[in-house]
């Protein structure tokens, strides 16, 4: 058995055409919204991931917040249903609507029983297109994000997170926190919140995927429900992005046994020739998990940390490269050092022959994983909707991976990972570490991050 | 292959049982099979043909209730040490196999058993099995291995629990609800006990829990019964049956009052009051007595349409935010838990008040039949969108079979909850909600302590 279970492991490859399952359609809209849509009887029900470009960096500057607490409302009542009203018509349905902003974008997911699809989508219609903004729901609402803030205080992570946003965009709008800070959702009005949807819930550059049991002359007709009534106006603009990152190390003080750093640099445009080798790259530096070189050299070198990653964010003004890791109150400056150096000796260096075909076949052979279930499909196509890719990218993505040569690796590495441009805030302290930074490093480890369902892992570029 | 090789007669009685109910079992529209290995390991396959890829979930009847006196998170550790490298599968190759090969892989430990699992394109699952029926008998415990896992472990226990103020509150609750079972120890385990485990207590718990015929296979995906057959026979099949240790019967005696925590931390932005109830499981339950539990935590705190939502949060104005959950899959007691975040200037005892004044309205009354409808409706549904997820699907007869329940179990579970009436709901609410059987714990903000 032995034998045969090496002749097995070293003889993994994948041909391009593995991902080509899925067979994605892009019916011409009933309004002209772009839609993608996977059809599949198996299962009685019905997924939807859809994305309208109202996310917090539309917020304007004196309100922060905004666009979050406005999506927080949209299933808050609407038309002649007050909140609870419309929480019932839902839940009487076993409809499933979960609104999510990000930077960039208002996030719907809708998942329902093919037998409820007509009211779901009229649901969603109706919220989108005459929200109520009820005092008592927008007073509910602000006592239950100010609430969220106040927890959020209590994690070093996500402090962290927040500091690092907001020193690595400075003043544009990709730098404030999503949900806002605490002065400010007190300050945003139901004046406000009319106002965002008004312009901002627009029909414009909508972006919809669906996937499941419903054939596409029926589908036009949900959509038609959902979406028709929206506004035609185009949707504002985001503001150009200016100097990007904060070179250096800041401390928010928190008394946690567990000092958390978020670190990163600038990144690509989706658009940029250079992004698929760019995610190739930071595959091999810090998106690979346990085969990454931060892991490698943090973890199971050092044994400093449960976990350090890195990803390559591509928002629709900016591309930055972000990473996290945690690690014991005497580790944090050792830990920062051993980043900064994995950095440097991949930027001048590039990878190893090994490490890019490994970081290939990984790369193609896992993307048919996320087209496993009719939600993992819609979240996968629309994030490839929301960076502007078209429906046969689907078909070509792992033939664009397999060409990247170790050069463009190598070059692409160089112009990235730069360690003199890393921004690190650190959520705890760093003093600890100063007395014992000298200590000799003794422990390694390796073991996957416990717990997690691969079906939240996050969507392939 | 390693370590004992002998059948015990209890593992060779265990695989006739198994081979006897070798008998497809319907799912709705999906055939769901199942069969046993000569070795005793019992194999279950969900078809799923959608997508050409697998699932394959490896579920061991071994979890924390089998960590030794004192060394508290054992089970987890050693979940961890399966990553770590055999003969033929040295140091970090089961991982870099598994990620070269397009998979995707992970691996969780609960009070009652450790799953591992990988998601693949469906022609690699001959290799995962041949990796996971290696690791079940070959691992390398050598004593590096064991000393530097050691240290990933309270790195992983910083994060996930002494960082978080409610994961340190909610903690110290188990350990109270539960009193001696260790039901009330944490999976992850104490600190000081993590540091004791070493390389001959490894070995011994390997040799007395990782074995096929302590193993129930679930294969999800792309794949046909027959196919997944001849694979665990050409891998599974080939490791022998072990003597297992026996597990623990533990105690669970009534409780004679409630317990009350009151921590206050400065670490703490925002007070929360927390109620756990030691209640009954789906393995030792009256028939529908956990069905209405299930229903009742629906009603009571499921969603925005819930009692605690309606009243505490929208009418009453309480609380900013309030819910209420069952944890039936247990071989022992489940948990029935409420909480409430207060909103600013809300008293943690007027909050409580009112929590206990809706608990009781189900004592003295049933729910109204929409409200009992909606709440079933949307536990129902719940079993359809499972089946989206291959993980999930597959992970809903792993964690029944682990436990003692059945594949029926599983797929009897909607008409179940179709089932359950008013008057049960109202039941469950006066036998399974004592305040005996209660811990409630209040966590509060606290100045910080001058250094």
């Amino acid at each position: 058995m032995k034998r045969l279970l090496h002749a097995l492991i070293f003889a993994a490859a994948f041909g391009a055409g593995t991902a080509q399952a899925v067979d994605v359609k892009a019916p011409a809209a009933p309004k002209g919204e772009q839609v993608w849509f996977v059809e599949d009887h198996t299962l009685p029900m019905i997924a939807m991931t859809a994305a309208l470009p109202a996310g917090s960096a539309y917020d304007p500057a004196a309100k922060p917040g905004l666009a979050a607490f406005a999506a927080s409302l949209l299933d808050e009542g609407a038309g002649k249903l007050n909140s609870t009203q419309y929480q019932t018509a839902l839940s009487n349905r076993a409809i499933r609507l979960s609104v999510t902003p990000d930077r960039d974008w208002l996030i719907v997911s809708l998942v329902t029983l093919t037998d409820n699809a007509k009211d779901a989508f009229q649901l969603l219609g109706l919220a989108l297109s005459r929200p109520r903004f009820d005092a008592e729901a927008i007073n509910r609402v602000r006592a239950q994000t100010l609430s969220g803030l106040a927890q959020e205080d209590e994690d070093p992570a996500t402090v962290a997170a927040k500091g690092f946003y907001r020193a690595f965009f400075h003043d544009h709008p990709y730098g404030h926190p999503i949900d806002g800070t605490p002065q400010s959702v007190a300050a945003i009005g139901a004046g406000d919140l009319k106002g965002f949807a008004a312009s901002h819930w627009v029909r414009d550059n909508v972006k919809i995927a669906v996937a499941g049991d419903v054939d596409e002359k029926t589908l036009a007709g949900l959509l038609d429900a959902a979406f028709g009534a929206l506004p035609a106006r185009p949707a504002p603009q985001l503001p150009q992005v200016g100097r990007l990152g904060q070179p250096g190390v800041q401390v928010i003080a928190m008394p946690v046994p567990q000092p958390t750093a978020v670190f990163g640099l600038p990144g690509l445009l989706r658009s940029d020739p250079d992004f698929i080798p760019g995610y190739v790259a930071n595959h091999i530096l810090g998106g690979g998990g346990f085969s990454s070189r931060l892991m490698g050299e943090v973890r199971e070198k050092r044994g400093l940390t449960y976990d350090v990653d890195t990803s390559l964010d591509a928002y629709r003004k900016a591309g930055v490269v972000v990473g996290q890791v945690a690690t014991r109150a005497d580790g944090m400056r050792q830990t920062i050092d051993v980043i900064r150096q994995t950095f440097a000796d991949y930027a001048a260096n590039g990878p190893t022959d090994k490490e890019l075909a490994d970081a290939k076949t990984y790369l193609t052979g896992s993307f048919p994983l996320a087209f496993g279930s009719n939600v993992g499909i819609t979240g996968q196509l629309n994030a490839f909707q929301r960076v502007g890719l078209p429906v046969d990218y689907v078909q070509k993505r792992n033939a664009l991976i397999d060409a990247v040569t170790a050069d463009d690796v190598k070059r692409v590495a160089a112009r990235l990972f730069n360690p003199a441009r890393l921004t690190i805030v650190v959520g705890g302290s760093l003093e600890a570490a100063k007395a014992q930074a000298a200590r000799p490093a003794k422990l390694g480890t390796l073991k996957p991050p416990a717990g997690g369902a691969a079906s939240k892992t996050a969507p392939h570029s | 292959m390693g370590g004992s090789v002998e059948f015990s007669k209890a593992t060779v009685a265990a695989a006739l049982i198994a081979l006897a109910w070798s008998v497809p079992v319907h799912a709705q529209d999906t055939k769901v099979f199942q069969f046993a290995l000569q070795n005793g390991m019992q194999v279950v396959v969900v078809p799923d043909h959608r997508a050409p890829i697998v699932t394959q979930m490896l579920w061991y009847r071994v979890g924390s209730v089998d960590d030794p006196p004192g060394l508290s998170g054992m089970a987890h550790f050693f979940e961890h040490m399966m990553f770590r490298g055999t003969a033929s599968v040295p140091n970090d190759q089961f991982a870099q196999t598994v990620a070269r090969n397009g998979g995707e892989e992970n691996a969780f430990t609960s009070h009652d058993y450790t799953c591992f699992y990988e998601q693949i394109a469906k022609d690699r699952l001959k290799l995962m099995m041949q990796l996971d029926a290696d690791r079940m008998v070959n691992l390398d415990l050598s004593d590096p291995n064991v000393n530097t896992e050691r240290a990933v472990v309270l790195e992983e226990r910083r994060m996930r629990t002494d960082n978080d103020p409610q994961a340190l509150m909610h903690e110290q609750m188990e350990a109270a609800l539960h009193l001696s079972h260790p039901y009330g120890r944490p999976v992850i385990g104490w600190p000081e006990e993590i540091r004791h485990i070493g390389r001959l207590e490894a070995r011994d718990f390997y040799l007395h829990h990782y074995a096929p015929n302590n193993a129930i296979l679930v294969v999800a995906g792309d794949v046909t019964a027959e196919e997944v057959r001849a694979d665990a026979e050409a891998t599974y099949e080939k490791v022998p049956a072990r003597a297992l240790v026996p597990r623990a019967e533990f105690a669970q005696p009534p409780r004679l009052g409630e317990t009350r925590l009151a921590v206050a931390r400065p670490d703490v932005k925002v007070p929360v009051f927390n109620r756990l109830y030691r209640v009954v499981s789906y393995t030792g339950a009256k028939p529908g007595e956990a069905e209405a539990l299930e229903v009742l935590a629906q009603l009571m705190g499921g969603d925005a349409t819930s009692i605690f939502y309606k009243e505490l949060v929208v009418k009453r104005r309480l609380a900013s935010d309030a819910g209420a959950s069952y944890e039936g899959y247990a071989r022992d007691a489940g948990e029935f838990g409420v909480y409430a975040v207060p909103r600013p200037g809300v008293r943690l005892d007027v909050l409580e008040q009112a929590v206990d004044a809706i608990i009781k309205s189900y004592t003295v009354a049933p729910p109204s039949a929409a409200d009992l409808e909606r709440a079933k409706t949307q536990l129902v549904a719940d079993a359809t969108y499972q089946r989206d997820s291959q993980y999930s699907f597959a992970s809903a007869y792993g964690q029944a079979l682990v436990i003692g329940l059945t594949a029926d179990d599983v797929e009897d579970w909607p008409q179940r909850i179709r089932a359950v009436t008013g008057e049960s709901v109202q039941q469950a609410a006066i036998h399974d909600l004592l305040k005996r059987e209660a811990v409630t714990g209040i966590l509060t903000p606290a100045p910080a302590q001058r250094s």
